[in-house]
C-alpha cells in the first residue's frame, strides 16, 4: 500500500509535464461531430481555413488540430498513423479545406471545424488523379488560388501565385516541416499534376 | 537488499498508472471549455502579386486578398483597405480606397490604377493597408509600408526575346562534373533520407565560392561539404535544422542556413552558429550572398544582417528593396507574367537601362536564377507541360538572345525552392541528384559583349 500511495504521487506528477498537458489537452478537444452542410464556399475563406492550421503540426493520417499555433504532439514516428499528433497530413488538411464529404460520391460542401478529426478518403496519389465527386484535373498552367498541385506522395494548395513565377503553397509538408505556408515549384515540377475542387461560388 | 514482492510491485505499478490516468483526466476536466481549445487567435494577413513591370498604356489593376480568422459560418472575413500610391518613388503618396469584388480567385480586393499614375514614364510605388472590419486587425503589404515600397515600373523599349514553343529532349550535357557524391554519410558522400510514400531529400542547397570550392549543404548529415580540385573536407553545422533549407557561403569563409521555420542562421567557418534571426515576412523564396532573402507577400529582397549583426524584423522591412542586387552593382526586377511571359529590367541608380520581354508559347516556371554575366544577364527558368519539365538557360545581351540551351530538370530528390542553380567565375552551375547520388555539374556560358 505504502508503494501504491507513493508511485500515485509520482504519477500525479508526471501527469503535470508541461508536454504531457499540452498533449493531453489537445486530444481530449479532438471529436467526430458531423460537418455542416453549407451552400458557399469561397476560395478566400478557404485560404482562412488553411492559413490557421498553419505552426499546429503534420500528423500521418491525420486530421485535428487547435488553433494556438504549437504542434501539440511533435516528432511524433513518420507513416505511423494513431499517434494522435496534431495537424493533418497532406492529404487530410486538403480534404478538411476543400469542406469535402467522406462518401466519395457526394459533391456538397460540408464545413469540418478544427478539432473534428476527419482525414477523409483520399491520399495524395487519389487527388493528383481527380478522383471522388469533388475533385477534377486542371491543367497546371490555370490553377489559381485555392487549386493544388499533387504528385505521387504530396499536395499543396496554391495560396497565391508568386512573382518569380513559383508559388506560395500552404501545406501540410513533414513532421519536421509541419503545416505551414512555402514557396514552392511544384507548378512546374512533372511530378505533381494541377487538381481542382467542383463548386467554389466565388 | 531485500526483493521487492510481487504485492509492492502490482501496488507501485497500479498506483503510478492511476496517478497519471487521474492527473490528465484532471487536467483534461479543467483545459476542455468549447472555447479554450479551439479559440482562433486574431489572425489577419494579405496576398498580392504586384505587376512590377508593365508594357506602357498596359491598364494596371492591384489585387489583393485579405485572410482572417476563419468564421464558424464557413464566410470569407468582410474587409476593406487602402492604396497609397505616388507617381516615381519620391513624395507624398495619394489614397485610394480598394474595392471588394465577387470573386477571390485572383484577390478580392481592387484598385484600378488611375491612368494618370499608372501611365507615368517612371512608374509608380504604393504599399496597401488591408483591415478586417469585424476584428480591426490591420495588415501592410509591402510590411515595410511607406519605408519600403512596392514599385511598378514600364518597360522601356524591352529587347523582344521570343522562344517560340518549345522543343523537349534536346539537352545540353554539363561540360563538367564539380562534384560527384555518393548516398551516405562517409566523408565523401551526401546523406539521402525518405521513402516511396513520402518521397526523398537529400542535399538542399550549395554554393560556390570565389576560388571554385563547390559547398554542398548535406542537411540529413548535417553539414556542409566543400570540395576543391577532388579534395572534399566537411563542416559539421553546431545547432538548427537544414532539412529543405536554402545556403549560401560568404566571402569570409561564414555560411548563411536558411531553414523551413523562416530562420536565417549564420555559421563560421569551424561550423559553429554566429547567430539566428527570424525573417520579418511569413515566408522565403530564395537566399542571396550577403544574407539578402526574397521575402513573402511583401515580394522584396530583405537584408537579414547588416555587416556584422543580424538585423531586427522591423530593420528588415525598412531596409526592403523589390530590386535584387546583382554582382555588378545593379539592380534586377523580374517579373513572370501570365503563362508563357517573362519580363526582365536592369537598373541603375533607380533608373532602367535595360529591359527584356521573354514570350514562350509553351507555359513558363519559375525563374531559378538571374544574374549579371559580362555586359548581359544570365537567366534560369523552367518551361512545362502538364507531363513534361525542362530548365532553359538564357543569355540575354544588349541586343537579345547571346545563348540558349535547355538543360535536364529531373531529381531524385526535393531541394531548396530556387537551390538548383549557382552562377559564379562566369559558370553555370546545377545540382541534380539521381538513385545513385547527388552531383553538381558546370556549364560554360559564351559571355554578352
Amino acid at each position: 500500500m505504502r508503494s501504491f500511495i507513493a508511485l500515485l504521487v509520482a504519477g500525479f506528477a508526471l501527469s503535470g509535464v508541461p508536454g504531457a498537458q499540452a498533449y493531453h489537452r489537445f486530444w481530449a478537444g479532438c471529436n467526430y461531430d458531423a460537418p455542416t452542410f453549407m451552400t458557399t464556399m469561397t476560395r478566400d475563406a478557404a485560404q482562412d481555413y488553411a492559413n490557421a492550421a498553419r505552426y499546429e503540426g503534420y500528423q500521418w493520417g491525420g486530421g485535428c488540430w487547435n488553433y494556438d499555433d504549437v504542434d501539440s504532439y511533435p516528432n511524433d514516428p513518420p507513416q505511423v498513423a494513431g499517434t494522435h499528433g496534431e495537424g493533418g497530413d497532406c492529404s487530410g488538411l486538403t480534404f478538411k479545406t476543400w469542406r469535402e464529404s467522406t462518401d466519395t460520391w457526394r459533391d456538397g460542401r460540408y464545413y469540418w471545424h478544427a478539432l473534428r478529426n476527419v482525414h477523409g478518403p483520399y491520399d495524395a496519389a487519389a487527388f493528383r488523379d481527380g478522383t471522388g465527386a469533388p475533385n477534377h484535373t486542371v491543367a497546371k498552367a490555370t490553377a489559381g488560388v485555392m487549386d493544388a498541385f499533387a504528385s505521387a506522395t504530396h499536395i499543396g494548395m496554391v495560396f497565391v501565385r508568386s512573382l518569380y513565377g513559383g508559388d506560395q503553397i500552404v501545406e501540410a509538408k513533414c513532421e519536421a516541416c509541419g503545416t505551414n505556408i512555402f514557396y514552392r515549384t511544384y507548378r512546374g515540377d512533372s511530378a505533381y499534376g494541377g487538381v481542382g475542387r467542383w463548386g467554389w461560388t466565388g | 537488499m531485500r526483493r521487492p514482492v510481487l504485492r509492492s510491485l502490482v501496488g507501485g505499478a497500479a498506483g503510478i498508472a492511476i496517478g497519471v490516468l487521474g492527473g490528465m483526466g484532471l487536467t483534461s476536466v479543467s483545459a476542455a471549455g468549447p472555447t479554450s481549445v479551439e479559440a482562433s487567435p486574431m489572425l489577419v494577413d494579405a496576398t498580392h502579386v504586384p505587376p512590377v513591370l508593365t508594357l506602357r498604356g498596359e491598364p494596371v489593376r492591384l489585387r489583393f486578398g485579405l485572410v482572417c480568422t476563419p468564421r464558424d459560418d464557413g464566410l470569407p472575413c468582410e474587409g476593406s483597405g487602402t492604396v497609397f500610391v505616388r507617381r516615381g518613388q519620391d513624395g507624398p503618396f495619394r489614397p485610394f480606397a480598394l474595392r471588394r469584388g465577387d470573386e477571390s480567385k485572383d484577390g478580392r480586393y481592387y484598385l484600378d490604377v488611375p491612368p494618370d499614375i499608372a501611365e507615368s514614364q517612371v512608374g509608380f510605388s504604393y504599399y496597401a493597408v488591408l483591415k478586417d472590419d469585424e476584428t480591426g486587425a490591420s495588415v501592410s503589404v509591402p510590411s515595410g509600408g511607406a519605408d519600403a515600397p512596392q514599385v511598378s515600373v514600364p518597360l522601356h523599349d524591352p529587347v523582344a526575346v521570343p522562344l517560340g514553343a518549345h522543343a523537349f529532349g534536346a539537352v545540353r550535357e554539363p561540360d563538367a562534373h564539380a562534384v560527384d557524391a555518393p548516398w551516405g554519410s562517409g566523408g565523401g558522400d551526401v546523406g539521402l533520407k525518405g521513402s516511396p510514400d513520402l518521397g526523398y531529400t537529400g542535399p538542399s542547397s550549395f554554393d560556390v565560392e570565389p576560388d571554385g570550392t563547390v559547398d554542398l549543404l548535406d542537411s540529413v548529415n548535417e553539414r556542409v561539404v566543400r570540395w576543391l580540385h577532388g579534395r572534399h573536407e566537411q563542416v559539421l553545422l553546431g545547432a538548427g535544422s537544414a532539412e529543405l533549407a536554402d545556403f549560401a557561403a560568404e566571402p569570409n569563409g561564414n555560411f548563411d542556413v536558411l531553414d523551413l521555420h523562416d530562420t536565417l542562421r549564420r555559421y563560421r567557418a569551424d561550423g559553429t552558429q554566429e547567430w539566428a534571426q527570424k525573417l520579418a515576412d511569413r515566408t522565403w523564396a530564395k537566399l542571396d550572398r550577403g544574407a539578402a532573402v526574397l521575402q513573402e507577400p511583401s515580394e522584396e529582397w530583405m537584408p537579414v544582417a547588416g555587416p556584422a549583426t543580424p538585423l531586427t524584423r522591423t530593420q528588415q522591412r525598412r531596409a526592403a528593396q523589390p530590386a535584387k542586387q546583382l554582382a555588378n552593382g545593379h539592380g534586377l526586377l523580374v517579373d513572370r507574367v501570365g503563362d508563357g511571359e517573362l519580363r526582365v529590367a536592369e537598373l541603375r541608380g533607380g533608373g532602367q537601362i535595360r529591359s527584356w520581354r521573354i514570350t514562350s508559347e509553351t507555359p513558363l516556371g519559375e525563374v531559378q536564377l538571374a544574374e549579371s554575366h559580362g555586359n548581359g544577364i544570365v537567366v534560369v527558368t523552367r518551361v512545362y507541360t502538364d507531363g513534361r519539365d525542362e530548365f532553359v538557360v538564357l543569355v540575354l545581351g544588349g541586343r537579345g538572345l547571346v545563348q540558349r540551351f535547355s538543360v535536364a530538370s529531373g531529381s531524385w530528390t526535393e531541394t531548396a525552392p530556387l537551390a538548383r542553380f549557382r552562377f559564379a567565375r562566369g559558370v553555370l552551375y546545377r545540382l541534380r541528384t539521381t538513385q545513385s547520388g547527388a552531383s553538381v555539374d558546370r556549364f560554360d556560358l559564351e559571355v554578352p559583349q
